[in-house]
């Protein structure tokens, strides 16, 4: 993947119109829609297609997203315990219709990228929402399996069982997974000592993907801006237009490697630059995998079976020989 | 069996630099376990944990990982190490036995001054029960860490449904676990259980309490099968005074042949000191571990 490059208009250009005829193609080849709902699937963003639906009130795929998601969270309990000794909770029950940023109510918005390339303006626009890492942090160290990583490649958070303590959160790299306080089992246990809420992200419509069906954001999308398919067949998609556009992948590598891949005929570095980055509004940046450190002692973990078995088997013949050369001695 | 004995120190070794050694590293990593395990929970910076000078570390859930992590082999290779070498020799002594769960009713009993203690072997009833129940606990707490610890490295797509039993019967026995340590912390504060203590830091015991409490262990009666690994103790101290064998072949205070082989004298092979195995000393303060 290339990260740095010089970029002027003449290229900015022949890669937007290097992109709209292979994306045109590329639309027609690859399936938008998860027709094999199962194996491992992905997803590829091209943002030489998106245009952030100026001419709507709100991006096809944020308004579609909030009027199929935003009804199934249950309304909050009135009032909403205070949790000890932090006294912070995180409500947007009453912020609903925010679209700018990723709330519980929102899970997918789109950054807007405004750059001078060769004296032009250029805006880019970005849809953002959970990448569904492909060894995510967030699910695999949730302590109570409430988020898990499917064989189809969807993180998903159960809301039955999260307590909405945002370790997920903490974990990720883009800090997607945003809190809704007074729902949720903690309310159930001891809502005052233990568990905030339940943590809400885009679960890549995994409902709808058992179902064969295709997420509602790429369902919706006039641009036709995002493709879900094999994930195999995404990837080489990804490749192979950013080869001819002369553009940038992001999602392959971060965080390990994602689901998510986006193509953008401007460094990812320099769209991390203008976007607006924040609370619920994730940056674009280099990322290393969170777990990477773990993974030399969690192999020397499982191989600790085989060294006590080892150890104890030898030093029991150890003993049994010992204790034979002491007989044969004093006999 | 032999069992050594320091007369002028009154001392009898209970356990062996080995069982030491898998007692205490199985202990300490299983504190450092339950620390950082609880760690893994969102409570640290909530809870202001981070702020407690050197646990700032508390609230950074990686580094809390690979410290579970580092713990975790220690806590698994002793674990497997003691299963298999002490399977492999045959050692019982800690195994339960028929109607132990009787005898530790009436054991515990007679803590709140009701009936009379019986004589014991090595391990209590009780403690052998309870050894088979840290057993389990700890098998599972094992088994489904690994289970855990594969799915972070290699396979975080693992079944839901073995994802799922594995983290809930991890917390359900990590809380058994810290309860049965706070039990078996439980129990050695109790008073009769007190001598007992020095036992687990030095491998050694009051021989006088030894005697009164622990008559069948003296006897060799209910030996475990394997000897103890001894010499590994202090060899220069015990060597300093007879060192009395003990075995299951003959008994009698003055070296006659014992007339009950079960009786409190039975086993003493060799006796330059003819109280070694007399059972209760009557020097000995008989209320002093009630």
């Amino acid at each position: 993947m290339k990260t740095k490059t010089d970029m002027n208009r003449r290229r900015f250009l022949k890669s937007v119109t290097a992109a709209a005829l292979i994306g045109t193609a590329g639309a027609l080849n690859v399936p938008r829609t998860a027709e094999a709902g199962e194996g491992k699937l992905a997803t590829l963003i091209d943002l030489t297609r998106c245009n952030g639906c100026v001419d709507r009130a709100a991006p096809a795929c944020v308004s579609v997203c909030k009027k199929i998601k935003t009804g199934r969270l249950p309304e909050p309990v009135d009032p909403i315990p205070l949790p000890f000794p932090t006294r912070k909770i995180e409500d947007w029950s009453k912020k609903k219709e925010v679209g700018n940023r990723l709330t519980p109510y929102n899970l997918i918005f789109v950054q807007k990228a405004e750059m001078d390339i060769g004296g032009d303006k250029k805006t880019l626009f970005i849809p953002r929402r959970c990448m569904h890492c492909d060894n995510p942090a967030c699910a695999t160290l949730c302590p109570f399996a409430a988020n898990h990583k499917f064989e189809n490649g969807a993180v998903v958070i159960d809301q039955e069982l999260c307590f909405g303590g945002a370790k997920c959160k903490t974990l990720c790299p883009w800090e997607i997974p945003q809190r809704q306080s007074g729902i949720g089992v903690y309310l159930k246990v001891l809502p005052t000592f233990m568990g905030n809420g339940v943590m809400v992200k885009c679960d890549l419509c995994s409902d709808l993907l058992k179902e064969g069906k295709t997420p509602v954001c790429i369902e919706a999308c006039p641009q036709k801006a995002m493709t879900i398919g094999p994930r195999k067949e995404i990837f080489a998609k990804a490749e192979e237009l950013t080869k001819k556009i002369g553009g940038y992948l992001y999602g392959k590598t971060e965080n390990g490697g994602t689901s998510t891949l986006y193509v953008s005929p401007v460094p990812f570095d320099r769209l991390d630059n203008v976007i607006r980055k924040g609370p619920g509004e994730p940056g674009l940046g280099a990322v290393k995998r969170q777990m990477a450190g773990t993974d030399t002692m969690g192999k020397a973990v499982l191989a600790a079976p085989a060294i006590g078995i080892a150890a104890g088997v030898a030093g029991a013949f150890a003993f049994v020989s010992k204790r034979k050369d002491r007989i044969r001695k004093e006999s | 069996m032999s069992v050594s004995v320091n007369e002028e120190r009154n001392r009898i070794v209970r356990h062996g630099l080995l069982e030491l050694t898998e007692h205490w590293a199985l202990a300490l990593s299983g504190l450092v376990l339950l620390l950082s395990g609880l760690f893994e929970l969102p409570i640290a910076a909530r809870y202001k944990i981070i702020a407690i000078p050197g646990f700032a570390w508390s609230g950074d859930f990686i580094p809390s990982l690979v410290i579970h992590y580092v713990a975790s082999v220690v806590f698994i290779v002793a674990a497997f190490f003691h299963l298999f070498y002490h399977g492999l020799l045959q050692d019982r002594g800690l195994i339960p036995q028929k109607g132990d769960l009787k005898a530790s009713i009436a054991v515990i009993k007679t803590f709140f001054g009701k009936g009379e203690e019986p004589p014991f072997d090595k391990y209590l009833p009780e403690q052998r029960l309870a050894y088979l129940g840290m057993a389990a606990i700890i098998a599972v707490i094992i088994l489904t860490g690994l289970v855990k610890t594969y799915k972070n490295v290699y396979a975080p797509d693992l079944s839901h449904t073995l994802v799922f039993w594995s983290t809930w019967l991890h917390n359900i026995f990590f809380v058994l676990f810290i309860l049965a340590f706070a039990g078996h912390i439980g129990a050695i504060i109790l008073k009769p259980n007190r001598p007992m203590v020095r036992g687990i830091f030095t491998g050694k015991v009051r021989l006088d309490y030894a005697r009164h409490r622990h008559p069948l262990w003296l006897s060799g009666a209910d030996a475990p099968a394997s000897p103890q690994p001894v010499q590994s103790i202090d060899e220069s101290a015990i060597a300093e005074t007879e060192i009395i064998m003990v075995d299951n072949t003959l008994a009698g205070e003055s070296g006659e042949p014992p007339s009950s082989p079960g009786a409190d004298t039975a086993g003493v092979a060799k006796m330059d000191k003819t109280e070694a195995a007399q059972g209760a000393n009557p020097e000995l303060p008989q209320e002093a571990d009630k």
